[in-house]
């Protein structure tokens, strides 16, 4: 009897320590990913996938576009450029060539803006300027400042972000070289909540086509829309709750360096700009929204920035993993997700297509 | 019948030592750095949210029983918890493993080196340990049963 009883004991408590556990983690979980509060609209294929290209390696990024042409640049071969014809699909490997001294890279980014291109290293700092006729990169910009991010927005104008040094918070500003280079930073623009360096982190966008910029923060429901000399901005709220940045910083007790406390809850991954839209990657659950979506696909909502509201939303499938970067040029959109670039097709109904202007005036959420 | 007495008398004192500095060692290990194993805890994307008081949860706990261990009346009890400890452990990096979208570490002192494999078994053989001792240390109430 007794020993029945322990063996019930015994089990017991595992039993009751393994649904702890497993009710801690749901629940972390349902904090981290779902948040019931919003609501995402999917109308029927606004986007349709034409193909994907395995590119053999995942260190690739998106430097730009030129023609039908996108130009893939890779981390860890910065001579080396991939060109993928959009419409036929055809390679063609370029090789960059530097001039000037030997320049020490640490984080180098390609970045075009044709007919020119730009060699980027923010914590050298350096900048080379080539024409995309000959690939042939020159010393351009040297020494004028360090930066952590940057893209070339203008023949002659880098919108960049970087650490102010006067008061150590991130600041945007503008790389420029007229008659003399000067490095203009825009404190105001972004508004620190917690530190200034951790909380206003996201990413830096530029479109072409309606000539703005953006910045979509990482840890809050807000991006901003920016004219090409910051000085007019538009803050807009996406459709998520989180209006603080709920990240938690600490000082690590072995380097002294800041880091992270606790995983961030990031709310808009990654972003960009497209004529009148916005596109967010958002990880996060909405209302009514099946949670295995979140392993099949990457989330993306359209805001309409000219008017302030959002459009809807789409999926973009995993093609072996998520979606790490994406831009839309022309009539497609173009994601890399690891070592696979995939191509689409955007549907005119949803999106102005710049080339030929038939923009349809009915608009967007046509029922669903 | 006399040897098979003596192990059931003192397989549970032995289990109860082990675990003992099992505990010690670990909840040591972490107050030494204690805002590295808060910042660890923090990014395990299970206790996410519960970092700060888990941390000192676990703490506490190692030590009360760890310490209940070594006391003969509570014995039998701390075994228990030290079994429930074990488990929850054990699941956690079972979920850890299989359910979670990255993989972090958070142990401390020598056991950082245990891969996660490594790290089931060795729970495995504790939660074992301890559900023997558990069985074995409960036929002691009989003879006290029957006094007469």
């Amino acid at each position: 009897m007794i020993g029945n009883n322990s063996y019930i004991k015994i089990l017991g408590t595992m039993g009751l320590s393994i649904g702890i556990m497993v009710i801690l983690f749901l629940s972390s979980e349902q904090q981290v990913h779902r948040n019931n509060a919003f609501t995402r609209r999917y109308p029927p294929h606004p986007i349709q996938k034409v193909y994907a290209l395995d590119l053999g390696f995942n260190s690739y990024y998106i430097a730009g576009f030129e023609t039908d042409a996108l130009f893939l640049a890779n981390h860890t071969a910065p001579r080396h450029l991939l060109q993928i014809d959009l419409a036929s699909q055809d390679t063609a490997h370029i090789k960059i060539d530097f001039q000037g001294k030997n320049l020490p890279y640490r984080s180098l980014k390609i970045a075009l803006f044709p007919p020119y291109f730009f060699v980027m290293d923010g914590s050298a700092p350096y900048v080379l300027k080539g024409t995309t006729k000959d690939w042939v990169a020159k010393p351009w910009i040297e020494d004028a400042g360090y930066f952590m991010k940057g893209i070339p927005i203008d023949s002659n104008v880098i919108f960049l972000s970087t650490i102010d040094s006067r008061d150590q918070m991130t600041a945007l500003g503008l790389l420029k070289k007229t008659d003399q280079t000067a490095l203009e930073l825009y404190p105001d623009v972004l508004t620190p909540q917690i530190d200034g360096v951790f909380d206003v982190d996201g990413t830096i966008m530029f479109d072409p086509g309606s000539n703005t910029l953006g910045y979509s923060y990482f840890y809050r429901n807000e991006f901003l829309v920016l004219s090409p000399n910051l000085d007019s901005i538009n803050t807009l709220k996406s459709i998520d709750t989180v209006t603080v940045a709920q990240i938690q910083l600490a000082t690590d007790s072995r380097t002294q360096a800041s880091q992270m406390k606790a995983p961030p809850l990031t709310v808009n991954k990654t972003a960009t700009l497209f004529q009148n839209l916005a596109l967010i990657n958002s990880p996060r659950l909405g209302r009514n929204e099946p949670s295995h979506m979140l392993m099949e696909a990457s989330i993306i909502d359209v805001y309409n920035w000219q008017k302030d509201l959002y459009a809807f939303s789409f999926y973009l499938y995993d093609e072996g993993s998520k979606v790490k970067e994406f831009r839309l040029y022309k009539h497609w959109l173009v994601a890399l997700m690891g070592s696979t670039v995939a191509v689409y097709r955007l549907d005119p109904k949803f999106f102005s297509i710049p080339i030929n202007p038939t923009d349809n005036p009915k608009e967007k959420t046509t029922g669903q | 019948m006399k040897g098979s007495y003596k192990i059931r008398q003192w397989f549970p004192y032995m289990v109860s030592i082990l675990c003992s500095l099992l505990f010690l060692y670990a909840a040591t290990s972490k107050l030494w750095d204690f805002q590295q194993f808060k910042i660890q805890l923090g990014q395990s994307p299970i206790l996410t949210a519960y970092a700060d008081w888990v941390a000192w949860l676990v703490l506490i706990m190692e030590y009360t029983i760890a310490f209940l261990l070594f006391i003969d009346a509570f014995r039998l009890k701390a075994l228990y918890a030290a079994l429930g400890l074990m488990s929850m452990f054990t699941t956690y990096i079972i979920l850890v493993l299989h359910f979670s979208d990255y993989i972090p570490c958070s142990c401390g002192g020598v056991l950082e080196n245990l891969g996660w494999t490594e790290h089931i078994i060795f729970n495995a053989f504790f939660i074992v340990l301890l559900t023997v001792a558990i069985l074995l240390s409960i036929p002691k109430l009989p003879p006290k049963a029957v006094p007469s």
